[in-house]
């Protein structure tokens, strides 16, 4: 089907993996569209790397089949290495080796690569050129490692953890220059368990929980999957009267655990709470409102947050 | 979509790769003291053992027998340990991870070790000889080419059998291991700690056939202009091929 391989850049069909008696990948179907920005998001553990790697060809599933642009993962390897750039997590390079000499060592591979001083520059290390990787920050380590990854203009580049490490000024840069790939048509495949920058840089997103897929969507159709829009909780200092927090506009549902209360719904809801509790006397405290989120979508789905160290409470 | 041509890295990458490597041994000081320093270290503690009377075509004891030794030694310790252990700290740091999701081959990296090792060998053996010459009075092979020969074809044979660790050692910390016992396992069989007739027949026959024995036999012959056996060069041979073999079969990049 050659006319169906030109819009699909990465076809993934029930991947299994194991390693001795854990499931690390259980049935994982992905399909990414060309020039789109995939988000493949979850917990440590939850099977990412592991799917990233069979789609890379760096491991053989124990079932099912891997084609990138419609190459074989194992099969046609050496065909493979010249479109996909893989940024792996947490792999070093040749650690005396200056960022300019790994670069021209990493050009040399492909046969039509970047220019060297542009790759840098697009990364900004222009400056570090001449330091060794072991001296680079942990920033400018990942910020070559991405150079790298795109010296060979790859037509695919999968991402793992791409911001981990970052601070935020570094990782908006680092957002920017996905975005500016995405502009030059490359598929991205980006690893995360960072919601803020999958809600921001993705068309797509596939929520992986203990090896499976558990929703797959925009992210803004995963939020909606939260099960509600807005969320108001505050301490009451005095009982509410019942009933009156769900006779409000937009209210769908309230909790009530001692005297903090959690009120759910849509609409301008902070407004609609504090009118009617004003109105009925109540006096609150500790009063907040937010949107619902993807980490939201995750425990309506999983019943645990995404990041680790805020463990649910539900 | 399909319709990618398949391009291997060429020449200019080989290079470019090799000399990454240069650059990452000379800029490892400590890394050096083994294959350039141990070579004298052994050739001083072993020469004023040696007797001065003179064996055969005015060669003493210190050419005939410590040389052919250092010079095995040498080759043995940068292949058979030192390069499996650099492979497999690459392996653990996830430099060879990085360098599979590219269109370089394992060839080229295990080349480009080998390449560095047997440089760093040159070397040792170039310092050890300069030395025994200045020093110790010592005197070239009688056959010199067939020396030259003979170390050649030991380089390849103790490289083929450190690839053959660096393939199927499992974690670094078993590659040094491995290499370790089969470096004092072959030097064992092969007269390193004394000659290898004071080893039990059978036992130091098989000596004879692998590379460590084999190499100093064969050395130690080119020095004093015997010929050199066809035996030990079979065994070297045989190391090579069956070294290169299992490599190329079983090398795995994690």
């Amino acid at each position: 089907m050659p006319g169906n391989a030109t819009s699909i850049a990465v076809e993934a069909g029930h991947l299994h993996k194991r390693y001795g008696s854990t499931v690390a990948v259980d049935d994982v179907s992905l399909s990414i569209d060309a020039g789109e920005i995939f988000g493949l998001l979850g917990r440590n553990g939850a099977g990412k790397t592991t799917t990233v790697e069979l789609i890379a060809g760096l491991r053989r599933p124990d079932r099912g089949t891997v084609r990138v642009l419609g190459l074989d993962a194992r099969r046609d390897r050496a065909r493979l290495r010249q479109v996909l750039g893989v940024q792996l997590q947490a792999s070093h390079l040749h650690a005396a080796l200056t960022v300019t000499e790994l670069v021209r060592l990493y050009r040399s591979f492909y046969p039509a690569p970047l220019d060297a001083g542009e790759l840098i520059e697009s990364v900004g290390l222009t400056a570090s050129s001449r330091t060794r990787f072991a001296a680079l920050s942990g920033g400018q380590q990942q910020r070559l490692s991405i150079a790298l990854a795109l010296a060979g203009r790859p037509r695919v580049v999968i991402l793992d953890e791409l911001t981990t490490g970052l601070d935020p000024e570094a990782r908006r840069q680092m957002w920017s220059t996905v975005e500016d790939l995405r502009d030059s048509g490359v598929t991205v495949l980006l690893v995360s368990h960072a919601m803020e920058e999958v809600e921001r840089l993705c068309d797509r997103v596939a929520l992986l929980d203990a090896g499976r897929v558990v929703a797959l969507d925009s992210p803004a159709g995963l939020v909606r999957g939260a099960g509600f829009a807005q969320r108001v909780t505050f301490r009451a200092t005095e009982p509410v009267p019942d009933g009156l927090l769900e006779r409000l506009d937009g209210v769908e549902r309230v909790r009530v655990d001692g005297d903090r209360v959690v009120v759910e719904g849509r609409g301008d809801l902070l407004q609609a709470v504090s009118v009617g509790l004003v109105r009925a006397g109540v006096v609150v405290t500790e009063t907040r409102s937010r949107q619902a989120t993807l980490d939201d979508a995750f425990v309506a789905l999983t019943g645990r947050r995404l990041e680790n160290e805020e463990e649910a409470t539900p | 979509m399909t319709d990618v041509a398949v391009h291997r890295p060429g020449l200019r990458s080989w290079a470019e790769l090799l000399v990454c490597e240069l650059k990452m041994v000379a800029r490892d000081t400590a890394g050096l003291i083994v294959p350039i320093g141990l070579p004298i270290l052994i050739l001083v503690m072993n020469a004023s053992a040696a007797g001065r009377q003179e064996l055969a075509h005015g060669r003493t004891a210190l050419d005939v027998y410590v040389l052919p030794l250092v010079f095995t030694m040498v080759v043995a310790t940068t292949g058979i340990i030192n390069t499996p252990s650099f492979l497999a700290y690459y392996r653990r740091s996830g430099i060879l991870r990085r360098l599979a999701v590219t269109p370089a081959s394992p060839a080229m990296v295990l080349v480009a070790q080998v390449a560095v090792g047997v440089l760093q060998t040159g070397l040792g053996i170039a310092a050890a000889w300069i030395l025994a010459l200045l020093a110790f009075d010592a005197q070239p092979p009688v056959r010199v080419g067939a020396a030259v020969g003979v170390v050649a074809l030991t380089t390849a044979a103790m490289y083929a059998v450190g690839m053959i660790v660096a393939a199927l050692a499992p974690t670094p910390n078993s590659a040094v291991a491995i290499g370790l016992a089969l470096y004092f396992v072959l030097g064992a069989l092969g007269g390193m700690f004394g000659g290898r007739d004071s080893l039990p027949g059978a036992i130091g026959a098989i000596g004879e056939w692998l590379p460590f024995g084999a190499a100093v036999e064969a050395l130690s012959a080119a020095w004093s202009g015997a010929p050199v056996a066809a035996a030990h060069l079979i065994g070297l041979s045989a190391g090579v091929v069956i070294g290169v073999a299992v490599a190329a079969a079983f090398f795995r990049w994690e």
